[in-house]
């Protein structure tokens, strides 16, 4: 039970990375970003490839790329950076003008073909069967610790993490930064008329975002201890819409509810159940009722659960005392 | 010699491309809907096809099923569910989670339905026929004969007749199509059915090909066609077409020159390319105020 409860816990800190990274992109930058999973699973294979040590050929069927053994916290540097360049790389051809559902399908089309390359090319990440045996960090250090025990200081630790990316996105979405990104998304022309720079935020935005799911991915790969294209189709970046969206998008507490409802209790809880058909069935109906449940939150409730507040240009209705239009 | 033959190859992947792409793109030129769930609808045509092939029917029942299904499939989609979230103000984008949603449903609920297996497609390939370099079996010299005459049927229905002009005049200016008396529902009945044919045509050629089928065969032949159709221009049967040709071409040319894992990679790299140096090229029909018709 203790083993669920911590394995729970840190699941919900990694996927509220996830759905903040993309509160920041969509919420706040209306960047449709149909590619998140693919930059969290950028870090995980970073973080994994950086830390499992050179490909020494001991366990012949793992075959990828790059083998170091660095010690912690290097790996999860390296796989927010991972996340952060892909962004850019991403970004470069994606965020100019355009209408946003054929950005939401280029992004698609570049997460979907990112898991075929993957899958195909065996020698780079050892193709669909992914990676195993990544290092536990600090295991050497905790040894002391029963397994139940590395579990919770682990959940602590993503924790720290996730409280850390609270903090920080919470100020940059009061900050100017944060208003000028969310004036970009609600009319461009505006926001360039006084002297914003549309393409430019959008960037930013999209980059941190990158480098946070990167984060968010080390984060998962060095507790899961292995990766592999199953973990990151787009059905998983559609969760993660449909957790924030039915949350509350651009509100960062309504993101954190959505993500606890859609992402730990509704796609985490039924794994422990006991198996009910052929492995992988409960998996598949879980996405029918993902896209059911989506169609139903946006027919019943399309701003969420906890709406973000409007954030008024002009002050609503000028009463005494009106100092701070907001 | 191998690059020379690898163009055989690629004028049927283009084909296969083509046929997807005209569809996606008609409907998407009319309605706006960027419709994500095509690639559920093209394996939904192909199982059709599939389950009738079990069932011993008849080849032509077996071939007729997928577009029969998939049209079907795509109308019912377009004129409920659709139809529904447009009337209560869904934007391009809310339709493009809807489609996606769909397409998750169709394709985890055909996952779920088929166990999860990969099956053989057993599929008359006729004999090899040479010429010069090229070897195609009659199999794929009909499906590039399917995609000229699906291409030609569209360019007469779209300049010939009168249901091709309303809808063109339709998906530039629904409003006033409407008020010249264009039956409006009746074209978008017509333009849903049509798409779907197309994917169930789309989804069956790619399994005859692939001599495989699994839930995820749509998925993963929807990139190419997302990329032609928007590298094609939306509404564009003729552009669909070249960028298909493009597509088919240099993935295939990549696969013959031994990076066959990155062959979809390249093709997309074309319209990355695009988007990159000639913005200007999509910007016009990409910032346009789009309004849905469904």
């Amino acid at each position: 039970m203790s083993f669920y409860a911590s394995t729970l816990i840190v699941y919900f800190f990694v996927d509220v990375l996830l759905a903040w990274a993309l509160n920041l992109q969509f919420g706040w930058g209306g960047i449709p970003n149909f590619a998140l999973i693919m930059f969290q699973a950028a870090g995980a294979y970073a973080a994994a490839v950086v830390s499992l040590g050179p490909d020494t050929g001991v366990n012949s069927f793992q075959r990828y790329v790059f083998g170091a053994s660095l010690p912690f916290p290097l790996p999860l540097v390296i796989a927010a950076l991972t996340g952060g360049l892909l962004a850019a790389v991403a970004g470069s051809f994606s965020l100019r003008r355009m209408r946003r559902d054929y950005q939401a399908a280029i992004l698609l089309i570049v997460s979907l073909i990112a898991i075929q390359v993957v899958s195909n090319a065996v020698g780079l990440l050892n193709g669909s069967n992914g990676l195993t045996g990544v290092p536990r960090p600090l295991s050497g250090l905790l040894s002391g610790l029963t397994y139940d025990g590395y579990q919770w200081v682990y959940a602590a630790w993503a924790g720290a993490i996730a409280l850390a990316v609270y903090l920080l996105v919470a100020r940059l979405g009061r900050s100017t930064w944060g208003r000028a990104l969310r004036a970009v998304r609600d009319d461009e022309d505006a926001a360039a008329t006084i002297g914003l720079n549309p393409l430019g935020l959008r960037m930013q935005a999209f980059v941190l975002g990158g480098v946070i799911a990167g984060l968010s991915g080390g984060l998962l790969v060095e507790f899961l201890a292995a990766w592999s294209p199953a973990a990151w189709g787009y059905a998983e970046t559609f969760a993660v819409f449909t957790a924030i969206i039915l949350g509350g998008v651009g509100n960062i507490w309504g993101v954190a509810l959505g993500t606890l409802l859609v992402q730990v209790i509704f796609l985490q809880v039924p794994t422990f159940l006991p198996q009910v058909g052929y492995t992988g069935l409960i998996d598949a109906l879980q996405w029918v009722l993902i896209g059911t449940l989506w169609l139903v939150c946006l027919a019943i409730r399309p701003r969420g659960l906890i709406p973000a507040r409007r954030y008024h240009a002009v002050p609503p209705a000028p009463g005494p005392g009106t100092g701070n239009p907001r | 010699m191998l690059i020379l033959q690898a163009l055989g190859f690629g004028v049927v992947s283009a084909a296969l491309i083509a046929i997807g792409a005209m569809g996606f793109t008609l409907q998407f030129g009319l309605t706006n809907v960027l419709n994500i769930s095509y690639g559920g609808v093209m394996t939904v045509g192909a199982f059709a096809a599939f389950g009738a092939g079990e069932l011993h029917l008849p080849m032509a029942l077996e071939v007729a099923a997928a577009p029969l299904a998939a049209a079907l499939l795509t109308w019912l989609l377009g004129r409920t569910l659709f139809a529904f979230y447009a009337r209560r103000g869904a934007g391009v984008f809310e339709m493009v989670m809807v489609t996606l949603a769909v397409s998750l449903i169709l394709q985890y609920g055909i996952d779920a339905a088929s166990g999860e297996q990969i099956y053989r497609f057993s599929f008359p390939q006729g004999a090899s026929l040479h010429a010069g370099v090229f070897t195609f079996t009659v199999t794929q010299l009909v499906l590039v004969a399917l995609a000229l005459a699906v291409f030609g049927g569209l360019e007469f229905l779209l300049r010939r007749t009168r249901l091709g002009k309303a809808l063109r005049a339709m998906a530039v200016e629904p409003r006033l199509a409407r008020t010249c008396g264009i039956p409006t529902g009746k074209i978008v009945n017509v333009v849903w059915l049509l798409s779907g044919a197309l994917a169930g045509l789309a989804g069956l050629g790619y399994v005859i090909n692939s001599l495989t089928i699994d839930a995820s065969v749509g998925t993963g032949f929807l990139p190419l066609v997302l990329a032609a159709a928007i590298l094609g221009r939306a509404g564009s049967t003729r552009g669909a077409v070249l960028a298909a040709l493009l597509l088919g071409l240099v993935t295939e040319e990549v696969a013959a020159a031994g990076g066959a894992e990155y062959s979809t990679v390249a093709g997309f790299g074309i319209l990355a390319i695009v988007l990159l140096t000639r913005p200007a090229a999509l910007a016009g029909q990409a910032t346009a105020k789009a309004e849905i018709t469904v």
